[in-house]
């Protein structure tokens, strides 16, 4: 018998309480009671990344987090993701050839973001290792790759071009 | 690949987990960020009747430091350890060995305690903190006691941990400012678990080699110190020893007999041994802290 748990928590944004099966898991709960159904479920055992989330600001696997874990917490998913930082990711995407059938490119997306709002210089193989835990099966990480670094430099040259923006962003 | 049911009873606090513990009885199960033990019950190879998780005890990701050493709380994530949000006893080892688990989202979940309660030979903390001297504190409804990671892990899956009992915090004796380390994980992809691990540190007293330790992961069930190794180190200094050395030792520790090995073992037996030699190596070259 599955038993229950009462969850308050706030997914993009709005407060949701929702009675949730212990069982369940974060990604379930997001596409099948909220159909947030960008976050995609891959290899449910945390080795593709597909189902990458913001749990409470940090990327984590929705498929291996319990949603009963998340009392109190903010989930963003790809649907919510948002900012600077997100679009000049989206854009590049496109231009780079960044996606293909489209399945990991939700989780590449947390994943990417999460290394571009460090604000840091990442050479090209540095950026391959903070993207290894998230798996394309068309193959497609060059463009993937191209267009984090792109979206990275943009970022860093805004930041230059405007100090004062550069501290107020996302 | 969903888990088969259970109950979940969400801990508040370390009092709260050992009450759970001690109220639920033996099929009960403490989950401290699910990494490795989420996978398995996806899979079905762990089907507890009950999980206890410590997501919310926010008092196991406390930490102390003391002049001889640092106790960090069980919840402490292998990305807070990376990010150097809690205090590194070490001399940066702590630091390195953490950026290599996993992938950045299993290290914002993953544990320390989680880590060495699962007790997988092949993940990093068994055998990094077997080689740092470091202890488990340990707590149930009877009281706190303290087992030296030496004589924590049993073998595949197995500790020291009673039913009733949660591994609450790891202990870490401070390195001497001049003790360096050597790490080296060898594995196919990034992020995947080792094929081979080792650890390597010692105090650099000019040219001579003091009180080393020389572990090694993944090569059996539980992490495994080569002192055989270690006297290498101490008798010839810093230098690394030739791999068939190294080998040598390593047979005689893992009880292997060379000719009797297939290729396949062999191969096992020299991947160890190279691993163990780059880690000597990586000590080296490497002047830390």
């Amino acid at each position: 018998m599955d038993e229950t748990v009462a969850l308050t928590l706030v997914v993009n944004g709005r407060e949701r309480s929702i009675s949730v099966s212990a069982r369940e898991s974060l990604a379930d709960l997001l596409r099948e009671r909220f159909s947030l159904t960008g976050t995609h479920l891959g290899c449910e055992q945390g080795v593709c990344g597909a189902c990458t989330v913001l749990l409470d600001d940090l990327p984590v696997r929705a498929c291996l987090t319990l949603a009963a874990s998340c009392e109190g917490c903010e989930v963003v998913t790809i649907e919510g993701l948002q900012g600077p930082d997100v679009e000049r990711l989206r854009g590049h995407f496109r231009t780079q050839g960044g996606l293909q059938c489209g399945f990991c490119t939700p989780g590449m997306l947390v994943s990417a973001y999460d290394v571009v709002r460090r604000r840091e210089s990442p050479t090209r193989d540095e950026i391959c290792a903070a993207m290894s835990g998230n798996i394309c099966r068309c193959t497609g990480y060059n463009g993937i790759v191209r267009a984090i670094q792109l979206a990275n430099d943009e970022a860093l040259d805004a930041d230059n071009a405007d100090p004062v923006a550069a501290t107020t962003h996302d | 690949m969903k888990p088969a049911a259970f109950s979940y009873h969400r801990a508040t606090s370390a009092d709260s987990a050992v009450a759970l513990l001690a109220e639920l009885g033996e099929d009960a199960k403490v989950i401290a960020g699910g990494q490795s033990l989420l996978p398995i019950m996806n899979m079905r190879l762990a089907e507890p009747a009950h999980l206890v998780d410590l997501a919310g005890a926010d008092d196991l990701r406390d930490w102390q430091e003391s002049d001889g050493d640092v106790t960090l709380g069980a919840m402490s994530t292998h990305g807070m350890i990376e990010d150097g949000l809690v205090p590194d006893p070490c001399n940066g080892l702590l630091q390195h060995a953490a950026s290599g688990i996993g992938y950045r989202a299993i290290r914002n979940r993953g544990t320390i305690g989680g880590s060495l309660s699962h007790a997988d030979s092949s993940a990093e903390w068994p055998t990094v903190l077997s080689a740092c001297d470091a202890a488990a504190v340990i707590r149930s409804v009877a009281g706190t006691r303290e087992v030296p990671l030496s004589d924590f892990f049993f073998g595949f899956f197995s500790t020291a941990l009673q039913l009733d009992e949660v591994l609450v915090a790891v202990r870490i004796p401070r390195f001497a400012p001049d003790r360096v380390w050597g790490f080296v994980k060898t594995n196919r992809k990034l992020g995947e678990f080792a094929e081979s691990l080792a650890v390597v540190t010692y105090r650099r007293v000019e040219d001579a080699v003091v009180s080393p330790r020389v572990w090694l992961g993944a090569a059996r069930d539980v992490p495994v110190r080569l002192a055989g190794v270690e006297a290498l180190l101490s008798d010839d200094g810093p230098d690394a020893p030739p791999v068939q050395a190294v080998r040598d030792v390593i047979l005689t520790e893992l009880e292997q007999d060379w000719d009797a090995m297939d290729p396949g073992e062999r191969h096992m037996a020299q991947l160890h041994a190279v691993t163990v030699r780059n880690a000597i190596k990586h000590a080296q070259e490497v002047h830390h802290g």
